[in-house]
């Protein structure tokens, strides 16, 4: 696959619950989810938890192509978590991969470990798929306002955030050409020990962190172009209000999370 | 080399909302030596399908073969190597990474194994044919130099490896008109000594100085296919994919609207200069008056 055809941060438009849900609620149900994620303890409750998070996808017709492209990047690490415990945990003998012992310890613990990691992916993954950015961007200075009082610069953060996620698609395509140019001068990523390969990266990232400087320098200049002045001042025509599927959202939410740590730090599995 | 694409197509993030067709049904064969134009309106699948050509994508469907030979999904080794198709996307400057002008162009013959005085070898010959003196470039900082000279820094990066075809993505975009037609020229140079040259863009008068074959792609498909003075010429067909005739072949349609007498469809400047003398029948040269 090439990197410019990954998803990471993008919008994926409906109208569904998720979709319609308050932004800062959804926010904070992620915060809650991923609290939850921690104080969940046990198989059983991850797995409630990862069952309330696939129906919120089915019901926003995310397409399961869709949800792989967008954890793919992430599947090395989670292959690396599951290998990593699997060796370091003892416990009765499962089977052996040659001379090497797996223990069901390693095994159970792995899996629990990779497990949380997905579903904390896929909790950030559900909100911007169903959330606009502008939205989000919304939601997070609304959230972070009281935070101004103390002179904290709460809308740039939010918008820094937001051109953050914005940038995401736009680097990966640049670093996908770039990654392309440099191979067909001959320059290999893939090959060698590690030394090598972290030279080889050089082609690569030097340009992109020029492209990268240039880029947020022209995005400066045009915002000041547009008389863009910060927060101060700034009215807002979209205002966001709390309505009958949000009580809904939440309740579900709660109902997860809460079902999730009570079952999993009581069922001992 | 020869490339041929048959029945080619490609579609971006395939499977999902997003999915967008860059190439549908496209078939080209491109024979060794040759000069061609690639031309059509914004987004109507030109880069992908100089991706396609030099074997960095797969078509989705419809296949590619090199010399012969189709290119197998998921076999890199059935792909020429980049010692023999060179690419440069738009913009080539901005991939350039070394400390200085000769290390840069170097680096992609050590990349394919060269020791290091061949290397810079061929490096001083790329940046020669690049029309840019080895001894007064080669020591300092690509990023010293001006946009057009950059270009050729990374255009020479690309000659080094002595490709057999040269795939360039609009190579003289944002240039000033003396480096385009200075870059221009070089690149007829090199198409001279054999290499395959295939440009890709929509400046119709950089096609009408460089191109023999002119290929026309519209939404992702083959609009036409043939010699460049003929399509370039034919300003409905020009019209029809949204495409402006050079300025050359609007100029002799205006002369001859004017005079209401034949104009070749080409005009050179010593064309058009014979034609205005026809016009006023034979005179003396005038010395040229200067505003004192």
């Amino acid at each position: 696959m090439h990197l410019d055809e990954l998803i990471i941060g993008q919008y994926f438009p409906g109208n569904s619950l998720l979709h319609r849900a308050d932004p800062r609620l959804k926010i904070t149900a992620v915060f809650i989810y991923v609290a939850g994620l921690f104080l969940a303890g046990g198989f059983a409750g991850l797995l409630i938890m990862a069952a309330g998070l696939l129906l919120a996808l089915a019901q926003a017709r995310v397409p399961p192509r869709w949800l792989y492209r967008s954890v793919r990047p992430v599947a090395a690490l989670l292959l690396l978590t599951f290998l990593f415990q699997l060796f370091l945990h003892g416990g009765p003998v499962l089977g052996r991969i040659g001379p090497v012992p797996i223990y069901r310890d390693g095994a159970r613990e792995g899996g629990y470990l990779a497990l949380r990691l997905l579903l904390l992916v896929l909790a950030g993954i559900v909100l911007s798929l169903t959330t606009p950015p502008v939205a989000l961007t919304d939601a997070f200075g609304k959230m972070m306002a009281p935070l101004a009082k103390l002179k904290v610069p709460a809308y740039e953060l939010a918008l820094m955030m937001t051109i953050a996620l914005r940038f995401i698609p736009t680097l990966l395509m640049e670093a996908d050409r770039i990654i392309k140019a440099q191979a067909a001068r001959g320059a290999s990523l893939a090959s060698g020990g590690p030394a090598r390969r972290a030279r080889a990266l050089l082609p690569v990232l030097i340009p992109l962190f020029i492209l990268s400087f240039k880029d947020a320098d022209e995005l400066a200049m045009a915002m000041e172009s547009r008389c863009w002045r910060g927060g101060k001042g700034r009215t807002s025509r979209r205002r966001l209000r709390l309505g009958p599927v949000d009580a809904m959202f939440a309740l579900l939410a709660a109902v997860v999370v809460a079902g999730g740590v009570a079952i999993g730090r009581t069922s001992g599995f | 080399m020869r490339i041929e694409l048959r029945e080619a197509g490609f579609a971006y993030l395939q499977g999902t909302p997003f999915a967008s067709i860059a190439l549908a049904g496209v078939s080209l064969c491109i024979e060794p030596g040759e000069r061609i134009g690639i031309t059509g309106p914004v987004g109507s699948g030109k880069s992908t399908l100089l991706e396609l050509l030099a074997g960095l994508r797969q078509p989705g469907t419809g296949s590619v073969y090199f010399d012969g030979l189709p290119a197998a999904r998921r076999r890199k080794k059935t792909v020429p190597g980049p010692g023999r198709i060179g690419i440069a996307f738009q913009s080539p400057e901005s991939c350039l990474f070394e400390k200085t002008v000769i290390a840069d162009v170097a680096s992609g013959p050590r990349n394919l194994g060269i020791n290091e005085a061949p290397a810079r070898e061929r490096a001083e010959a790329a940046l020669k044919s690049m029309g840019l003196d080895p001894v007064s470039y080669g020591r300092r900082s690509p990023w010293s130099l001006s946009t057009g000279e950059q270009r050729r820094v990374a255009l020479a990066g690309l000659l080094a490896l002595e490709p057999e075809v040269l795939l360039l993505d609009e190579p003289s975009a944002s240039l000033d008109p003396a480096a385009r037609e200075s870059l221009t020229g070089q690149l007829l140079k090199i198409n001279g000594k054999g290499v395959t040259i295939v440009i890709a863009g929509h400046d119709m008068d950089e096609m009408a100085r460089f191109a023999r074959r002119l290929v026309i792609i519209d939404e992702g498909r083959l609009a036409a296919d043939g010699p460049a003075a003929a399509l370039l010429t034919d300003t409905g067909l020009m019209e029809r994919h949204g495409l402006e005739a050079p300025a050359t072949v609007r100029l002799s349609g205006m002369l001859a609207q004017a005079t209401g007498r034949p104009v070749p469809p080409f005009l050179t400047e010593a064309s058009a200069a014979s034609f205005l003398r026809g016009l006023s029948g034979p005179s003396e040269p005038r010395e040229p008056r200067h505003a004192s």
